[in-house]
């Protein structure tokens, strides 16, 4: 029983890391992406090459070795002379990452909308913001709701990655304890996991449900 | 004073020219018809009357004030396209309903928009000086506009339980909520199944008033016909015939025209 204290409070500091890593990551990638994926869409072609490519270079290498660049690679050009620490390496990597992933979900979403709705909305006067918050927007998120719960559910799983820089994360806690010998422990973190991504679930389908109000 | 004037308008895509030196005049409470083969530029006409579109050339005159002038192009700032904008009203051939909100919502969006604009600005809408009034104003208008569709029981439904037929009219009733001087309506009827038509063609019918001006593209040659004051007939980016229905449907003098018109002929009129 002590074991079991031992290895849940042990487990729990870990998941902490993780869900703090969750929770700034999507506080900081979703507005970022929703800037970024404007620039993938600006009619200004340099613009949008730049932004377009380097979503393509995030998108199109694995998360593990973004966050060995952000965290090794400061220190190695720098001469040790400048460093991230550890979490704020984690964040970075995660952020960007995630930014470049919901910014493509929302410009499929933008670019879903008829282009009638934003006609409708300039005939009767309004202004560009006010399409945009008035009539596009809400639009927007019924379409991208399904995307985002799906890769916010993959987030929490990511966050899992940090242990790559040696960021005391829930995983890496419960490998120690497989090391001494202990092997439940690995399937008792899955809990946490299974818990947090079933919570997000249920949440994500209350939101869809909301939104079902109307078709089109 | 003609309540719209139309002086030499030209718009090309590229190198496609697509309207070429239309001129035409319309008088409050008139109802022009726009009739044309395919491709001949009715669409993009209207377009450019509502500032969906700029023409290369041409004046836009409403009520004796110069909209718009191609020889100033650049210089309409995005306020004055958007005052400009509210001269005219445009229904569209797909409905354009906003679908998340109700169909009364759909009517009164615009103008309480405005409204609360106006009130900041100049600290008065349509007479009144608090939003409060000025949502009631807009909230009776809005009852009166369905009722004039005849949807009043479908006020809280939302588009997508509509039918094609009743989501146009709701179209109509939400491009009137703001008074236009000209309504321009782009083929009301071509998304709808033929058993629809009749009820949104009887809505346009209902609106010609002494005071309400129309402008119809339509390929529902006798509707044009019977609900027209003026028709024009468009080819290829002019003009090739205008007059009255009797002369450009009954009588048309273009060979282009009598080609068009018998094209409808064939189908038993
Ligand atoms: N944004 C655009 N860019 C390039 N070409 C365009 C554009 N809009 C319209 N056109 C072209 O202009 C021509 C006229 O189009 P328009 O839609 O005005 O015709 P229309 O008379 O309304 O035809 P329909 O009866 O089929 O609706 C077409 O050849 C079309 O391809
Ligand atoms: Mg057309």
């Amino acid at each position: 029983m002590n074991q079991f204290a031992n290895v849940t409070q042990q487990l729990l500091k870990g998941f902490g890391e993780n869900s703090f890593i969750f929770i700034i990551t999507l506080l900081a990638a979703l507005p970022l992406g929703f800037i970024v994926s404007f620039g993938s869409r600006s009619p200004f072609a340099p613009l949008k090459l730049l932004t377009k490519g380097l979503v393509w270079i995030i998108r199109g290498t694995p998360l593990m070795l973004q966050l060995f660049v952000v965290f090794y690679v400061p220190p190695l050009l720098s001469g040790g002379a400048f460093n991230f620490s550890r979490i704020n390496a984690a964040l970075i990597a995660f952020i960007i990452n995630y930014a470049a992933y919901f910014s493509e979900i929302f410009r499929g979403g933008i670019e879903a909308i008829p282009k009638g709705q934003y006609e409708a909305g300039q005939v009767l006067g309004l202004k560009r913001s006010q399409i945009f918050f008035k009539i596009i927007l809400l639009q927007v998120i019924k379409r991208i709701t399904a995307p985002i719960g799906n890769e916010i559910i993959t987030l929490v799983k990511d966050t899992s990655l940090a242990s790559v820089i040696a960021i005391p994360e829930i995983l890496m806690n419960a490998k120690d304890f497989s090391m001494q010998g202990l092997i439940w422990p690995l399937f008792y973190s899955a809990i946490f996991f299974l818990l947090f991504c079933g919570i997000l679930t249920l949440l994500f389908s209350y939101v869809e449900k909301r939104l079902n109000y109307y078709k089109g | 004073m003609s309540m719209l004037n139309v002086e030499n308008i030209q718009k090309s895509f590229g190198k496609n020219e697509i309207l070429k030196n239309i001129s035409f005049s319309l008088e409050k409470g008139e109802v022009l018809g726009i009739i044309g083969s395919s491709g001949s530029g009715k669409t993009t006409l209207l377009r450019c009357l509502n500032f969906l579109e700029t023409p290369q050339k041409g004046k836009i005159i409403v009520n004796g004030n110069e909209l718009f002038d191609g020889e100033k192009q650049g210089k309409y700032s995005e306020a004055q396209i958007r005052k400009n904008r509210l001269h005219f009203g445009l229904v569209f051939q797909q409905f354009n309903l906003f679908p998340q909100y109700k169909v009364f919502d759909n009517i009164t969006l615009a103008p309480l928009l405005a409204a609360k604009e106006q009130l900041k600005d100049n600290g008065s809408y349509m007479g009144v000086s608090t939003y409060k009034e000025a949502v009631q104003i807009i909230n009776d208008y809005a009852e009166l506009l369905l009722k004039r569709v005849g949807l009043s029981d479908k006020k809280d439904s939302y588009p997508c339980n509509l039918s094609g037929g009743q989501q146009q009219r709701v179209a109509i009733a939400r491009a009137l909520s703001l008074n236009p001087d000209i309504l321009c309506f782009d083929e009301p009827t071509s998304a709808l199944d033929p058993e629809l038509t009749g009820e949104v063609l009887n809505v346009i019918k209902g609106l010609k008033s002494s005071d309400s001006t129309m402008i119809v593209v339509t390929h529902e040659i006798g509707f044009a016909h019977d609900v027209a004051d003026k028709i024009i007939f468009m080819n290829d980016g002019v003009i090739a015939e205008q007059g009255t229905p009797q002369e450009v449907i009954d009588n048309p003098q273009n060979p282009r025209t009598q080609a068009f018109l018998s094209r409808f002929k064939q189908f038993g009129d």
